[in-house]
């Protein structure tokens, strides 16, 4: 049997035109799903529909395949679903742990405290992504990449069974994203998590996904395993570029797109 | 780790109460007759047990420094707080009511009902006219609130916070300019009163409004502690807030309204005192840091210790004569926010 943990069913969203049209899938416990799609293809809108952050014009979200997020308080939301913003706020004042101890906030009580047993979760989860000796810290003072980190600790901080990861290695260098995505990995085996993960490294995601999405101009492409989703015609039609793909013995996907000369010089 | 808990906020609160204590009990006792401390405890006691002392110092203190001392510190907790809650909703240090022309438009509304109200005569009798007043001026900072926002505009670049400053500078102007046109044009007999009340002055004798508003001062920053947290988050970005689980739009809506009506509320009594509302939260930060749920409570007792301070130097500094109580805070302030301009503009 398996455990359906959130579900999209029929979700549509416009701002002044539509951005994310009748999209319906779902994401099992212990499982990461990468979404893959050219800007604009409205992966970032379907992450804060799953999120509850935005409310979908039509359709529903629901928790545990029964439960509809537009039913829940914001802060019962915040105890299952975490999230990694796109360029995630940040509080120049503040130390990493005290920006990290705010993932507790969900679970305090309206004039509550955080108690020594919060601190001692932060302190995990700040261990888990290696920030320890920042925790004093200012968040000012760390880099990109730690930053990225940081956000990655404030979500395992507050103690979820989702993650959604939203553009998560942007702006870092190709070891610095394996190392995350091998953290998120790991971490969603032993939490046995469900973890969504947006983002334009078609062979990171590749590499790290149980299941791929590809979105394109609002609708789902294709749903299924790395192997069924990558490959030459699917992401052609997505980019409007040729891609050579090889399956390597591991089982991986290998992607390459095929920049020609004739393609730059043709506009 | 300094760890924050309710006994940590419950002792700073207590030994800040203290020192307003002090700083009370030597305000009273300053001025153009100078009381010694120990007659004043004594005059006080005798109040506080039932049995008054005759004494002629009794009706300089009852009647004229206590009321004033009292009156200082209720709005300069009103405005701090109104600043401390106005800085975290625009995430920015330099947000206050007077700089964002909540306190002008306050202002503006307690003249238009004087002014209505001396054209309706009547009016002014009525019982209602107690929470009238008080009204008006809310009704002024939240109007000025709302058109502040409209004049900014809104955008996704982030830079909607520095314009709702710049907003709030110009609507300020603008808003003095029609209560001195308002004021000028009715005849007022007491010009110099007046002059004095639009910079903020704490001389006049108050009626029985100040029941309504006290009970709003200390009801609505109870309201504002209610939301701190959720303040905190807010800061660190609205879609961060979200994802921590706050509810960003009524928390924003709900310390709006609460911040403009305890500014409408003490401006109402003691015109627009300027910078109070920057430079508590300011000093309350570097002593307690960032975290909104023991800025709050602090920054209330600060307000009152600062306001008190300021209000003591003006009625003593060019004695006998008074300087208004906002020319002092305004000394204070303006280079205050000279120095966070830039050091914001280095960050």
């Amino acid at each position: 049997m398996t455990s359906v943990m959130l579900e999209a069913r029929n979700l549509s969203f416009s701002y002044q035109r539509p951005i994310v049209r009748d999209i319906s899938f779902s994401l099992e416990a212990g499982t990461i799903t990468g979404i893959i799609g050219p800007n604009g293809s409205g992966k970032t809108t379907a992450l804060r529909l799953l999120s509850g952050i935005i409310s979908p014009l039509s359709g529903d979200v629901l928790l545990w395949g029964d439960r509809p997020l537009s039913k829940m308080k914001r802060k019962e939301i915040a105890r299952h679903i975490a999230m990694v913003p796109q360029n995630g706020g940040v509080y120049q004042y503040q130390t990493v742990f005290q920006f990290a101890i705010q993932g507790r906030s969900p679970h305090l009580s309206l004039l509550g405290f955080e108690s020594p047993a919060d601190e001692e979760i932060t302190m995990e989860a700040l261990e888990m992504t290696q920030l320890t000796r920042y925790i004093r810290s200012r968040v000012s003072e760390i880099s990109g990449g730690e930053k990225q980190r940081l956000l990655l600790a404030r979500a395992l901080v507050q103690q979820t069974e989702i993650l959604l990861l939203d553009e998560f290695t942007a702006n870092l260098d190709i070891n610095y994203q394996v190392e995350l995505l091998r953290l998120v990995r790991r971490i969603t085996r032993e939490r046995n998590l469900t973890t969504l993960v947006v983002s334009h490294e078609i062979n990171l995601l590749g590499a790290f996904s149980d299941r791929i999405i590809l979105m394109s101009q609002g609708e789902i492409r294709h749903h299924g395993s790395v192997q069924e989703a990558l490959t030459q015609e699917h992401l052609s039609q997505m980019f409007s570029l040729n891609f050579s793909t090889r399956l390597l013995p591991d089982g991986n996907v290998e992607v390459l797109p095929i920049i020609t000369k004739d393609a730059l010089n043709n506009n | 780790m300094n760890r924050l808990s309710s006994a940590r906020i419950f002792w700073v609160s207590m030994a800040l109460l203290g020192a307003w204590f002090i700083v009370a009990l030597a305000s009273l006792n300053i001025g153009s007759v100078s009381i010694p401390v120990r007659t004043s405890l004594k005059l006080l006691t005798g109040h506080l047990t039932g049995n008054p002392i005759a004494d002629p110092l009794d009706s300089v203190i009852f009647s004229v420094r206590l009321p004033r001392v009292l009156l200082g510190s209720l709005v300069g907790a009103a405005l701090a707080t109104a600043g401390a809650a106005f800085q975290s909703l625009l995430r920015n240090p330099l947000a206050d009511p007077y700089v964002l022309g909540v306190s002008t438009g306050a202002s503006m509304g307690t003249i238009l009902y004087s002014v209505l109200a001396s054209w309706l005569g009547y009016m002014a009798n009525m019982g209602g006219a107690v929470y009238a007043r008080p009204l008006a001026a809310f009704l002024g900072a939240a109007f000025t609130v709302g058109a502040v926002y409209v004049i900014a505009g809104s955008d996704r670049s982030g830079e909607t916070s520095q314009r709702l400053l710049l907003a709030g500078i110009v609507l300020a102007s603008f808003l003095s300019s029609i209560n001195v046109f308002l004021l000028t044009s009715t005849n007022q007999a007491d010009l110099r009163g007046i002059f004095y009340w639009l910079i903020g002055d704490l001389s006049r004798p108050v009626d029985a409004s100040i029941y309504p508003v006290t009970f709003l001062v200390f009801a609505g920053s109870l309201l504002l502690y209610r939301f701190s947290h959720s303040l905190n988050l807010i800061g660190m970005g609205e879609i961060d807030a979200m994802i921590l689980g706050v509810e960003v739009g009524r928390v924003k809506t709900v310390v709006y309204i609460i911040a403009s009506l305890i500014t409408g509320a003490v401006v109402s009594v003691s015109g627009p005192i300027a910078y109070i509302g920057l430079i508590c939260p300011h000093l309350a930060r570097m002593m307690f840091g960032n975290d909104n749920r023991i800025l709050f409570p602090t920054v209330f007792v600060f307000g009152a210790i600062f306001t008190l301070v300021a209000d003591t130097l003006a009625r003593t500094v060019l004695s006998p004569a008074e300087l208004p109580v906002g020319i002092v805070t305004a000394l204070c302030g303006a280079p205050l926010f000279v120095y966070l301009l830039r050091r914001k503009a280095r960050a």
